[in-house]
């Protein structure tokens, strides 16, 4: 019951935390920035509206958004929020979610290369080659926790007698997870560096253009599946940096939601401060968030953990 | 405290592998900053239940001086002055350079694991991070084409050897004193190398080492 | 046991009705196919008996006073004998409407009859119990093959690729004979079982001398070569059979060899794993590299080789450290892949045959927009693509899962064992995602957007014979992904009579069958919610069609759809160390551009390798012995009397 309740809570409070990011920007451009529920409204608009759809679509082209936002539901089904226990979980559901999420981003590209528009197969080609990469790094860091915990589960690694957090007596290593998932959720989830949102030239886009045909309540699913997995991404990595004991119970869960919201002002911060990278130079990234996390994993092996 | 080093340890990876992956002189003199810091904050943190008396509080002050602030300021006027592009320009890849630093670490484990050294508990992630942030200063002098990159490479190399030093002795004064006059010859080094820049610039009118095959006979 | 030989006796009337009946085109082909679908199905059915049944069936008969050929059915041979007998009266079925060009009735007769020896060979490799035995099935394997891939012998390039795999299967052939030969010298005797009495330094040559010629036959890495010729020279059902079924012969004879031989020396496994990982990322970033559609699906098999190998080697290695949960799921997800690769590599096969057919085009980039005209060929590939990308809630996921599920238990341990699990964790997250992003290319481009040449355009869906069996295979693919239990149950079954892989507790397995199903099913269930909703937010909307926004752009060609090419180069560009891509671009000179070209060729390394090391020198060498070809008859007499005497002199 506790776990619904959590997960409903979740899905309805995710498009706020994006709010958050924008009134960072706001505050680093010198400006007042859109109302905190923004996302709320837009979300509304969204579902109000009809749809325009292409003549070179097909059926995918439908299924782009409703299998993403499916996924996105997964991923939250399956996560533990603020030391709650999530829906379901089993041995193995980590491989299991990251696999679904994978069917997701399948279809949002087939759904991109279906309006037979020339922006959004580069955009397709740039999601599918970057996932791809990040995709490697976040098995590494299943690698290492499961070096460190010995489970292949979401609520084991962070409800477990020993859960992995940043504060238990061997979480140094996790310095380099921190950091790694971040970079992995900038890039996942389309964020400055890697991406840029709010640019205007299709050409620079990787997500922005992929969805570009896509408009009324299916533009909506599409947003929302975001969001789930952006507030999925950051309640991965406010895990870390909780330190078990504030697990559970009403403190529990305003540290859990503090945290979470640190991570999107972390989120907004980066966004003021740096510049987009060249496309080139985006695998480099990830490739150093995969680097990282292999640092701390064949540090496991010196018996240090 | 052991928490506490392995943090800085771990930080000093890192930086190790963030420099092989910089494609910017500056953000790379910025990571050689906070190498500099943490590098000269683990014998401090690995002391912290020996006394520390005055004199050696002091000698660590000057330390993170001159590694943290002083040499990574003259490096940063240096690439101001001189270094028109500011991209690192790389002979190996930057892809090639961060799978070769994960080899370096993996092949500094198993060498740490080889040796059979009898090191004081919780010394071995110092031995690691001692021997891959050597290897990775000689692997930053070999890949990169600046003049500017080999001294950035050369300071790691110095900062590996510090650490080296840190993690096989037992703590004694001595040792410090003779890294400060290593790392006072370097601090000259970095200066005539700011001398020695500008004239490579305008005698070539680039600070790439590759102009220097030219002075060959 | 009898109702097997019933089977192929079956099987063989079957083949040779075509040669008597090759007047009458229509009977001919349903007489077929209705007589090697019955074969079929009573093999299948023969299967099920040594499944359930602990002892071993065997049946021998004495050759010429010399040899004894026998075969036996146990577990590991019933398990492999289920895609053999499953896929290929599909295939077969598929070819009724695909082999439709009257005028060429005889020779199409000859291929039934050569796919007829094909099916029954195969079915006597995964049984055949002594060295002759296997020798003489494995020949016959590799021959009737052959001459299915030279249906088309009139056109150059096949008959090149023909070559071509004829020079592969045979030089493995002499690898296996050498390998056997080895252990005969070791143990005096035919029999298989007897393999476990070599000496364990003779046991290394052994096995890495089969492992080259079973590699050669699977498809491994540096051994590939003749895939990406063969299977786009063949037609498409017999690709479909053999990239499918016949490849996965040389991994049951690793697999067999692994059992038979004992071994727990854990460098077999370390030498499996890393072919393994080898095949699997390279083959799937050729696969990206490719355009030819049948080039792309023979890569996607050394890549899927790969990633069988990988669970074999985690397998391997779990014997080797006594870890009973890592051996027994390794080698699990390594059957369970042969069977779900089976099933949707020649969904896929049997999808491009239909593709080409109708578009008389073997390039992606022409292609496009398909799926409106073809739509059970479409959503079929669809399916093939996701199971083959190992996306739940479809069959190729479950598979991954076992391995990658291996694959952690053997982290746990230190040192080598570590490294390469994590080595074969990672290639399998690679494996995964560029998989998915090489089909999410070939179904971007070939069936949805807008067509690229007027053939395309006009295609229509193909005959129900050739759209049935694609169905089926589709279907089986998605039972699997969603009802795994009984197919767990199965590949565990099939590793019963495996020696030194020990039984896993039923309790874990049982776990694992049930979560996996469970999260197929609550997958699913989501899915139809979301659509659900989806038509709530839709209802009494106003819903409008209209052209692709162009981005400003108003006259937007179909040829500036993005393209296959581009779609995947930055990331073969990635990996260029090991792959060569070969570029010539016009380049634009002047104020006004007229007309640019842009090429691109993506050319396999292992190939250039083997031209350089050894065809090369090679034909130098024979260059040289020229002399000894000179036509002068009395001489080539002369040359063959010399021979006998110098053999009667020393031997």
């Amino acid at each position: 019951m506790e776990s619904m309740l959590s997960f409903l809570l979740a899905t309805l409070a995710a498009p706020l935390f994006p709010g958050i990011i924008l009134k960072v920007k706001a505050f680093f451009a010198g400006k007042k920035g859109p109302p905190l529920l923004i996302k709320y409204y837009t979300l509304a608009k969204l579902l109000r509206k009809g749809s325009v759809y292409s003549t070179s679509t097909s059926f995918v082209f439908k299924m782009g958004p409703t299998v993403s936002f499916a996924t996105a539901l997964m991923a939250l089904l399956f996560f533990p929020l603020a030391g709650v226990k999530p829906v379901f979980f089993f041995h193995g559901d980590v491989i299991v979610l990251f696999y679904i999420m994978g069917i997701g981003r399948f279809f949002t590209i087939l759904a991109a290369l279906d309006t037979a528009s020339p922006f959004e197969g580069m955009g397709a080609a740039r999601e599918a080659f970057f996932s791809t990469l990040a995709e490697a790094t976040v098995f590494m860091v299943l690698i290492l926790f499961y070096r460190m915990n010995g489970s292949l589960s979401f609520t084991d690694y962070f409800q477990s007698q020993n859960p992995i957090t940043l504060m238990s007596p061997n979480g140094s290593l996790l310095l380099f997870v921190v950091v790694s998932m971040f970079m992995i959720l900038l890039t996942e989830n389309s964020r400055v560096p890697v991406d840029d949102p709010a640019t205007h030239l299709e050409l620079t886009m990787i997500h922005e253009v992929m969805i570009l045909d896509h408009s009324g309540p299916d533009l909506a699913l599409i947003e929302l599946g975001a969001f789930y997995k952006l507030f999925f991404y950051a309640a991965f990595i406010s895990h870390l940096l909780i330190p078990a004991k504030f697990a559970g119970g009403a403190a529990g869960g305003a540290v859990f939601v503090g945290t979470l919201a640190m991570i999107y002002v972390a989120i907004g911060v980066t966004e003021s401060i740096t510049a987009r990278f060249k496309m080139n130079l985006v695998p480099k990234y990830i490739l150093t968030s995969f680097a990282l996390v292999t640092f701390a994993a064949i540090l496991t092996t010196m018996g240090l953990v | 405290m052991t928490h506490i080093t392995d943090a800085v340890l771990v930080i000093i990876l890192l930086s190790v592998l963030l420099s092989l992956g910089s494609n910017r002189l500056k953000a790379l003199v910025e990571i050689m900053a906070l190498q500099g810091i943490m590098v000269s904050l683990v014998p401090l943190l690995l002391e912290y239940k020996a006394e520390v008396h005055h004199g050696g509080i002091i000698f660590f002050q000057i330390m993170i001086l001159i590694k943290g602030v002083l040499i990574p300021w003259l490096l940063y006027m240096a690439v101001q002055r001189i270094a028109i592009k500011r991209e690192v320009e790389p002979i190996i890849g930057y892809h090639a350079s961060l799978l070769a630093g994960l080899v370096v670490i993996f092949v500094s484990t198993i060498v740490t694991q080889k040796l059979h050294l009898t090191l004081a508990a919780g010394r071995e992630l110092l031995l690691i991070t001692a021997i891959t942030t050597l290897a990775a200063g000689l692997f930053l002098m070999m890949s990169r084409r600046k003049a500017i990159t080999q001294v950035i490479g050369y300071l790691m190399l110095e900062n590996g050897i510090y650490l080296t030093g840190t993690a096989l002795t037992k703590q004694s004064h001595t040792l410090y004193v003779v890294e400060f006059g290593v790392l006072l010859d370097l601090l000259v080094g970095v200066m005539i190398m700011g001398i020695i820049l500008h004239n490579i610039k305008d005698a070539f009118d680039d600070v790439d080492t590759t102009f220097l095959g030219s002075l060959k006979d | 046991m009898e109702t097997f030989l019933v089977a192929l006796g079956l099987l063989l009337t079957g083949g040779a009705f075509p040669l008597f009946t090759h007047r009458l085109f229509n009977s001919m082909k349903a007489g077929y196919i209705f007589i090697t679908a019955v074969g079929c199905l009573i093999g299948l059915y023969a299967v099920v008996l040594p499944l359930r049944n602990p002892e071993i069936m065997t049946v021998s008969w004495s050759w010429l006073h010399l040899f004894t050929l026998s075969f036996s059915i146990d577990s590991l041979s019933a398990f492999f004998l289920i895609p053999i007998f499953f896929i290929c009266p599909l295939t077969a079925l598929y070819s009724f409407h695909y082999m439709n060009k009257e005028q060429q009735s005889g020779r199409t007769a000859v291929n039934f009859f050569f796919f007829t020896l094909l099916i029954i060979s195969m079915a006597l490799v995964v049984t055949a119990k002594n060295i002759i035995t296997f020798a003489l099935v494995w020949e016959l394997m590799s021959l009737s093959s052959f001459f299915l891939v030279m249906y088309e012998y009139q056109r150059d390039t096949t008959r090149k690729a023909g070559y071509l795999y004829f020079i592969f299967a045979q030089a493995g052939a002499m690898f296996i004979f050498a390998a056997f030969a080895v252990a005969y010298s070791h143990t005096g005797s035919f029999a298989f079982d007897q393999f476990a009495r070599i000496p364990s330094a003779a046991k290394l040559i052994v096995f890495f001398l089969a492992l080259v010629g079973f590699g050669s036959k699977a498809g491994v890495f540096p051994f590939h070569i003749w895939l990406p010729h063969a299977h786009p020279a063949a037609p498409s059902h017999i690709s479909a059979v053999m990239s499918g079924v016949m490849i996965k012969m040389g991994i049951y004879g690793i697999i067999r060899l692994y059992g038979l031989l004992a071994v727990t020396d854990p460098i077999f496994g370390q030498t499996v794993l890393v072919f393994g990982m080898i095949s699997g990322v390279l083959g799937v970033v050729y696969a990206l590299g490719k355009h030819d559609i049948k080039k792309l699906l023979a890569y996607h098999s050394v890549e899927n080789i790969g990633i069988i190998l990988i669970g074999a080697g985690i397998g391997m290695l779990g014997v080797s450290s006594g870890n009973r949960a890592m051996a027994g799921f390794g080698f699990a997800g390594c059957l369970l892949h042969v069977l779900n690769h089976s099933i949707f590599k020649s969904l896929l096969f049997l999808g491009a045959g239909a593709v080409l057919q109708k578009s008389k085009s073997r390039h992606i980039d022409q292609m496009g927009g398909l799926i409106k005209n073809m739509p059970i060929t479409g959503r079929t590939f669809l399916v093939g693509s996701i199971s083959i990308s190992g996306l739940p809630p479809f069959n190729g996921f479950i598979s991954e899962f076992l391995i990658y599920y291996a694959a952690f238990q053997g982290l746990n341990q230190n040192g080598s064992t570590f490294i390469l699990m994590m080595l074969s964790i990672i290639s399998l997250a690679l494996i995964g995602g560029l998989a998915a992003a090489c089909f999410t290319k070939v179904i971007g481009i070939v069936f949805l957007g807008e067509p690229r040449s007027a053939n395309v355009a006009g295609a229509v869906e193909c005959g129900l014979t050739m759209t049935a069996p694609m169905v089926i295979l589709a279907l089986s693919c998605l039972v699997i992904g969603v009802l795994p239990e009984p197919f767990i149950n199965l590949v565990f079954l099939g590793l019963r009579d495996m020696q030194g892989v020990g039984a896993v507790g039923p309790d874990i397995i049982a776990g694992i069958a049930r979560n996996l199903a469970f999260a197929a099913r609550l997958f699913l269930g989501i899915l139809v919610l979301s659509t659900v909703l989806r038509r709530i937010f839709y209802m009494k909307k106003e819903v409008s069609r209209g052209p692709t926004w162009g981005c400003g752009f108003t006259l937007p060609t179909v040829r500036m759809q993005y393209t296959g090419t581009s779609y995947a180069m930055s990331i073969v560009e990635f990996f260029k160390p090991f792959v060569k891509v070969n570029t010539s671009y016009s380049g634009i000179n002047e104020i006004f551009p007229t007309k640019t070209t842009y090429a691109s060729r993506v050319d396999d390394v292992a190939e250039i390798g083997l031209n350089k090391a050894i065809i090369g020198p090679l034909l130098t060498v024979l260059g040289k012995m020229r002399w000894i070809q000179h036509g002068n008859i009395q001489l080539y007499i002369g040359y063959i009397v010399l021979t006998i005497i110098v053999l009667l002199l020393f031997i």
